[in-house]
C-alpha cells in the first residue's frame, strides 16, 4: 500500500515539474513564435499579390513592403488584406485567405484578385497534409502558376469557379491541370475552392473595401 | 558494465551498436526526412538532445523511480524534452519547423530513445549515460546524413542547398519520395556489412 502511494505521489510530483518546464519553455517562446507565423503569412499575402522583388530580401525588407502596401481589414468571416499602389491612392489587389479539407487534413491557402475582382493575381497553398509528391504538389509553382491572370466569372448555377482537367487536358478559361496521382486531392480542392470563392468574390465585388485609400 | 570509457560507448553507439543499421531502429524517420541535408541535420541534432537529455534524467532517477511505473517515467520525460525542442525549432527556425512537421513531436516515439533509457540508463551513472545518449544519436544523425547526402545530390543536385551538379543534371524525382529512403537505406546497411571484419561477422549471425 504504501509503495502504491508513493508510485502515485511520484508520477504526480514528476508530472508537474516536467510540464511546468515545458510550460516556462512555451511561456518564454510564445512571442516569438507568434511573430514567426505573422511574418510567414505576410510574405505569402504579397508573394499571392505579386509584390515581392524577384531577389530574396530580408525579413525586415519584407515587413517593410508589408506595411506600405497592405492594409488589412476584417471582412466578413475572415480577414482580407488590400494591397495599396505605392502612392497609396488607390486599390492595386485583395488577398484573402481561402481553406478546406483536403485528402488527408486541411488544406489553408490564400488567393489574391485584382482591384475590380475580375481576374485572379495568384494563388498559393502553404499549409497541407497532402502526400508529398503526390497531392503535396499543389504548392508547386506549376499548379499556382495555372491560375495567375484567370478571369473571374461568378459561374451560373450548379457550375464551379474553376474546374480541375486531367493534367494536359485544361483548354477552357476555367479550367486547369489537375495533379496526376492525387486524384482526391484535386477533387477535394476543387470543390473547396469553388465554395470558398462563391462566398467571398460577390461579397467583395459588391463593397470593394478601400481599406481607407 | 559500470565503468564504460568514453571511447567504448561512442565505438558501440556510432558503430558496433548503430541503432540504424545494426538495430533498425528509429527507421520510420530515416525514410521521413532524409530528402534534404539541412532538414536531416536539424532532426539529428534535436534526437542527440533529446536522447542524451533523456538518459541522463533517467539515469539521475534511477535509484528513486519505482521499477512498476518507470515506463510511464520515461515516456513522461522523454515527451517533456521532445516538446522543448518541438517549441524552440518554432521560435528559432521557423523554416525548418514548418518542414520538418510532425516528425519533431514524432520523436517522441522513436524506439532509440526509449531502448537507451531502458537498455542503458537505467543501470548506468549519469556521465555514461549522458554519452551514451550522445553516442547513439550521433550513430543515428550520421546514417541519416550519408542518406540524405545521396537523396539530395540525386534528388535535387544540391548539397546543403548548394547546388554542385552540372547544369545537365536531370534531377531523380524518386529520390526524393519516401522509396528512395528504402532503396538507400537497404543498400547502406548492405554496403556497411561488407566493412565488416569476418570475425564480427560470425558473433552477430
Amino acid at each position: 500500500m504504501k509503495e502504491r502511494l508513493f508510485s502515485v505521489l511520484y508520477m504526480f510530483v514528476l508530472a508537474l515539474v516536467f510540464t511546468s518546464v515545458v510550460g516556462a519553455v512555451n511561456w518564454v517562446s510564445r512571442e516569438r513564435i507568434r511573430l514567426n507565423q505573422e511574418i510567414a503569412l505576410q510574405r505569402i499575402v504579397l508573394s499571392v499579390l505579386d509584390l515581392l522583388p524577384p531577389e530574396a530580401i530580408s525579413k525586415k525588407e519584407m515587413q517593410a513592403i508589408f506595411r506600405r502596401r497592405i492594409r488589412s481589414l476584417p471582412f466578413g468571416d475572415r480577414t482580407v488584406y488590400v494591397a495599396v499602389a505605392p502612392e497609396g491612392d488607390r486599390v492595386e489587389g485583395y488577398a484573402f485567405p481561402v481553406s478546406g479539407p483536403g485528402f488527408w487534413g486541411p488544406i489553408y491557402g490564400m488567393v489574391a484578385v485584382d482591384a475590380q475582382v475580375q481576374k485572379i493575381l495568384g494563388i498559393a497553398f502553404y499549409r497541407h497534409s497532402e502526400t508529398p509528391g503526390l497531392g503535396g504538389r499543389i504548392t508547386e509553382a506549376w499548379f499556382r502558376e495555372q491560375f495567375r491572370g484567370k478571369p473571374l466569372h461568378v459561374p451560373s448555377p450548379g457550375r464551379r469557379f474553376f474546374y480541375l482537367k486531367p493534367a494536359g487536358t485544361a483548354t477552357g478559361p476555367d479550367e486547369v491541370d489537375a495533379i496526376t496521382g492525387a486524384t482526391e486531392t484535386s477533387r477535394r480542392l476543387e470543390a473547396f475552392l469553388d465554395q470558398e470563392l462563391k462566398r467571398i468574390i460577390p461579397l467583395l465585388r459588391q463593397q470593394r473595401p478601400t481599406g481607407n485609400v | 558494465m559500470a565503468a564504460d570509457s568514453a571511447k567504448s560507448i561512442f565505438r558501440k553507439g556510432v558503430w558496433g551498436e548503430n541503432p540504424v543499421f545494426r538495430q533498425i531502429l528509429g527507421i520510420c524517420s530515416a525514410l521521413a526526412v532524409t530528402n534534404l541535408m539541412a532538414n536531416t541535420f536539424i532532426m539529428g541534432v534535436s534526437l542527440i538532445f533529446v536522447t542524451a537529455m533523456s538518459n541522463a534524467t533517467v539515469s539521475a532517477l534511477r535509484r528513486v523511480t519505482p521499477a512498476r511505473i518507470r515506463m510511464m517515467v520515461q515516456v513522461l520525460i522523454i515527451a517533456s524534452y521532445v516538446m522543448i525542442v518541438d517549441i524552440v525549432l518554432k521560435a528559432i527556425l521557423p523554416e525548418i519547423s514548418e518542414a520538418l512537421g510532425p516528425y519533431v513531436g514524432l520523436i517522441i516515439t522513436n524506439c532509440i530513445i526509449m531502448g537507451r533509457c531502458e537498455g542503458y540508463a537505467r543501470n548506468n551513472p549519469v556521465w555514461p549515460s549522458f554519452l551514451d545518449g550522445i553516442a547513439s544519436g550521433t550513430g543515428y544523425a550520421l546514417v541519416l546524413l550519408i542518406i540524405a547526402f545521396f537523396r539530395e545530390l540525386l534528388g535535387f543536385g544540391t548539397v546543403f542547398g548548394h547546388p554542385v551538379m552540372p547544369s545537365w543534371w536531370v534531377p531523380w524525382t524518386i529520390m526524393v519520395m519516401a522509396p528512395a529512403g528504402f532503396f538507400m537505406l537497404g543498400l547502406f546497411i548492405w554496403v556497411a556489412y561488407q566493412f565488416e571484419k569476418p570475425e564480427e561477422k560470425k558473433v552477430s549471425r
